[in-house]
């Protein structure tokens, strides 16, 4: 059992961290005045009073930059390895990692010169035809617009 | 879950070694053909983003024929080579660059000569730029050509994926077309699944036997008499399964109709043909190289899947209107008699697979480049009717198209026949003669379908053409006067029952005029299509159906070079 | 302290079966590959415990590819979905019902 030893302080600290949230949460229920008003309660907004609700669909460039960055930061599995036995690997290792990132590096050109990277108004190397009927407000839903919910 | 006792046995083979690796030998020679397909296709996709103006779609394809020929040269330096100085084993055992893969390098570098090809005239029809069909297509090839070659089964999974994943985005690839990213979306969702089902296999046979290298474990089963280990023989059946989705064997075949049916048509001949190639130059090699000696589990499975494989795919595809659907539960039927091959797991029998997924890959990319021909622009008339006199308005698309139907059906002097002759024969020599009567029926009920087509484009629909214009404007005219809505007698199939006195007069009338316009509906039909757009060929196209239709015909007639290569090709396996 | 190979191997199979059945019931796209994620991560979990003991690397290095290959895997398929559901709300796979026949 000697080596549950080692994990002692690991447990210890997340029975205190545990212990600190809860504390923390029950003391402010416990200490804190409450005396609500229908403009605390609003959701903060930068201060601005909001006129209406979030749209619930976000634009297709923010999971577009979340798939690439996991596409690319998986990549990275493969570097640690190499940078672990980098040493002995020594000019085999460095040549092959180089084609590992070059082929990597291929694929980046192929967004860049998609426009895949680009924020702010889309402009595109080839041209995309777009239904008709996409417009802000058929693929921009409001809350409380729909009776539809989204899965 | 683990016997221990063999456990012990294999340890030693890779011991966790804290001092020193052993940098392994590549022989970059070996992995040539696959290394000019991925850097072909690197340098391709630099190509097409850094140029300022779009390239041209005949431009891609160009190069990929040009890498798909490099590579295929390649193959048939080192087949060369293979048969004279024995196989090649190089990235640590991990590749084993013998006859049967070679055999697969060819199959799979003529694949990729004639797809872009096919490929090039669609996307310009459908107006989709850009070098994502051919660099997709490379990848895929490349992966198949890794499971080919592949001694390893964590390099069977790698190549697995390397051809899927392409392959799930060239299912969507016309991603304006509803359908199109439906498919992408099953084939996708299945594939995944099958995936893990696949790996999962790996895992447990891993766990089995000690090691994931192909030739370590036969040589453990050489060495210990597994007779009832349940991790084992869990594990080959997961691996049985995964493979099964791939070369969509029945029961795993249900994304197979709609994935193919939904997927761009060119898409559609280069999945068919590349995930068949790749799927079973693994699952030969696993199973009939590596686990003979447990023949006695897997054979009577294989036996089970090859015979509802067989059965399911030819029945089915009797009752599809849809031209594109009836060809993909073909290809169904197509795996089932590649599984004959298996199931009789010998050398004739490997033999017999190998020379029919050479065939069949040329023959089903030719077939589904003439549903994409017929089909017109949008991509969304696959109905048999739309074949109907095809033999006169386009002769020689109809005549290539007849010859690829005939192959698939396995007629006499096309590629086909001796195909089928020797998948089936080596069945019987396997004292599988039930398989083989199962295979021969549903090769009857086969040829029902594929003649049904053929007939449709040379029945003389041409001559009643007249006379059918005549009577369905007759039909028309009679229908006028009572207010009756003519839309039946054009579809030839149902006319609305008038009502009130004058139409009662007029009923009779209408009756027999629709009657007359049925009886010689090929001109109703005729009249239908004559309304659509022409079927517009390319030079490209005419070029890759002229190399199908031409191997499908020359090795028809002339089998020997390419048996004696599959015969040769397990000989060094 | 040790834990017995055989509960790795059986909450592996566990986890397997979870993600296989859950593919096949759930309707939600996004589950069903979250469903087959917990398929690959409990052929992972096999590897590496098989690995342990084998004392055999081989079983770790093919975790590392099955890694990759889910990440490569999963954002092929979000990137179906997106191309898909851009058109429409929810992303439900009973949606999908074009082909059929």
């Amino acid at each position: 059992m000697g080596s549950l030893d080692s994990y002692l302080p690991i447990l210890i600290l997340f029975v205190l961290a545990l212990a600190f949230a809860g504390l923390s949460i029950f003391a402010s229920k416990l200490l804190a005045p409450k005396r609500p008003t229908s403009a605390k309660e609003a959701p903060y907004e930068c201060g601005i009073v909001p006129t209406e609700g979030p749209p619930q669909r976000f634009p297709v460039r923010f999971y577009l930059i979340a798939m690439i960055f996991v596409i690319f930061d998986i990549e990275i599995i493969f570097l640690f390895p190499w940078a672990v036995v980098y040493n002995e690997l020594g000019r085999f290792g460095l040549v092959e990692i180089v084609v590992f990132a070059a082929a990597v590096f291929f694929s980046f050109l192929y967004l860049l010169a998609n426009g895949a990277l680009d924020w702010g108004p889309v402009k595109r190397i080839r041209p995309v035809t777009a239904a008709a009927q996409r417009t802000t407000s058929s693929t921009v839903r409001r809350v409380g617009a729909g009776s539809g919910e989204a899965a | 879950m683990i016997g221990s006792a063999h456990l012990a046995g294999v340890v030693g083979a890779r011991l966790v070694a804290a001092s020193g690796i052993t940098i392994p030998h590549i022989d970059y020679t070996a992995i040539l053909p696959e290394l000019i397909l991925l850097g072909g296709m690197l340098l391709l996709l630099a190509a097409a983003a850094l140029s300022p103006r779009p390239l041209p779609t005949e431009a891609y394809a160009t190069a990929t024929v040009g890498l798909a020929t490099a590579s295929l040269v390649t193959s048939l330096v080192l087949w060369r080579d293979v048969t004279d100085r024995g196989p090649l084993t190089t990235v640590a055992h991990s590749i084993d660059v013998d006859g049967f893969a070679l055999f697969f390098l060819v199959t799979i570098s003529c694949i990729l000569v004639v797809a872009p090809m096919l490929g090039a005239g669609y996307l310009r029809r459908e107006r989709i730029s850009g070098p994502e069909y051919y660099v997709l297509a490379l990848i895929s090839g490349s992966g198949a050509m890794f499971m080919a070659s592949a001694n390893d089964l964590v390099l069977v999974f790698l190549g697995l994926e390397i051809l899927s994943i392409p392959l799930y985005v060239l299912a969507g690839l016309d991603h304006r077309r509803e359908a199109s990213g439906e498919a992408a979306m099953k084939y996708f969702v299945l594939g995944a699944f099958s995936s893990a089902i696949f790996v999962y296999g790996i895992a447990l046979t891993y766990g089995a036997t000690g090691s994931t290298n192909l030739a370590e474990i036969g040589a453990f089963l050489a060495r210990n008499v597994v007779t009832s280990d349940g991790v084992l023989i869990g594990g080959l059946g997961l691996l049985l399964v995964g493979f099964a989705f791939k070369v969509a064997a029945v029961p795993f075949h249900m994304w197979t109709p709609d994935v193919y049916q939904g997927a761009p048509t060119p898409a559609t001949g280069f999945m068919a043909a590349m995930a068949k190639a790749g799927g079973f130059a693994a699952l030969l090699r696993v199973f009939v190289s590596t686990f003979p000696s447990l023949r006695s589990s897997w054979q009577p499975v294989v036996f089970v899947l090859a015979a509802l494989t067989l059965l399911v795919g030819a029945v089915v595809a009797v009752v599809q209107s849809d031209v594109k659907r009836m060809l993909s539960y073909s290809s169904i039927n197509h795996a089932g008699f590649v599984l004959l091959g298996l199931q009789a797991a010998t050398a004739r029998g490997v033999a017999g697979s190998l020379y029919y997924v050479f065939t069949y890959g040329l023959v089903v990319l030719g077939s589904f480049a003439v549903v994409s021909l017929v089909g017109g622009s949008g991509e969304d008339r696959h109905d048999l009717a739309r074949f109907r006199g095809l033999g006169r308005r386009q002769p020689v698309i109809a005549t290539a198209f007849a010859v690829l139907l005939l192959a698939q059906a396995g007629a006499p002097f096309t590629t086909g026949f001796f195909a089928k002759l020797y998948v089936v024969e080596a069945a019987a020599a396997a004292h599988s003669y039930l398989l083989a009567a199962i295979a021969m029926g549903s090769a009857a009920i086969a040829a029902f379908f594929y003649l049904r087509v053929v007939f449709l484009m040379f029945s003389d629909a041409g001559a009643a053409a007249p006379a059918g214009e005549g009577a369905t404007a007759r039909a028309v005219e009679a229908a006028r006067p009572a207010g009756i809505e003519p839309a039946g007698a054009a579809g030839g199939s149902w006319v609305p029952e008038p009502s009130g006195a004058v139409a009662t007069m007029v009923a009779p009338v209408t009756r027999s005029a629709a009657a007359d316009a049925r009886s010689v509906s090929s001109g109703v039909v005729a009249l239908d299509v004559s309304g659509e757009p022409p079927v517009a060929t390319s030079p490209w196209i005419l070029a890759g159906l002229g190399i199908c239709v031409a191997v499908t015909v020359v090795f028809g007639v002339w089998p020997q070079p390419l048996v004696e290569f599959a015969h040769q090709a397990t000989l060094l396996f | 302290m040790s834990v017995h190979a055989s509960w790795y191997l059986t909450l592996a199979a566990l986890l397997f079966t979870i993600g296989a059945v859950g593919l096949l019931v759930r309707r939600n796209v996004l589950v069903m590959f979250m469903c087959i994620e917990l398929m690959l991560n409990a052929a992972n979990l096999t590897f590496v415990t098989f690995a342990r003991a084998l004392n055999d690397i081989g079983g770790q290095v093919a975790v590392f590819f099955v890694l990759v290959v889910a990440a490569a895997e999963v954002v092929v398929g979000l990137g179906i979905i997106v191309a898909i559901f851009r058109r429409k709300v929810g992303a439900t796979a009973d949606d999908a019902h074009l082909l059929k026949g």
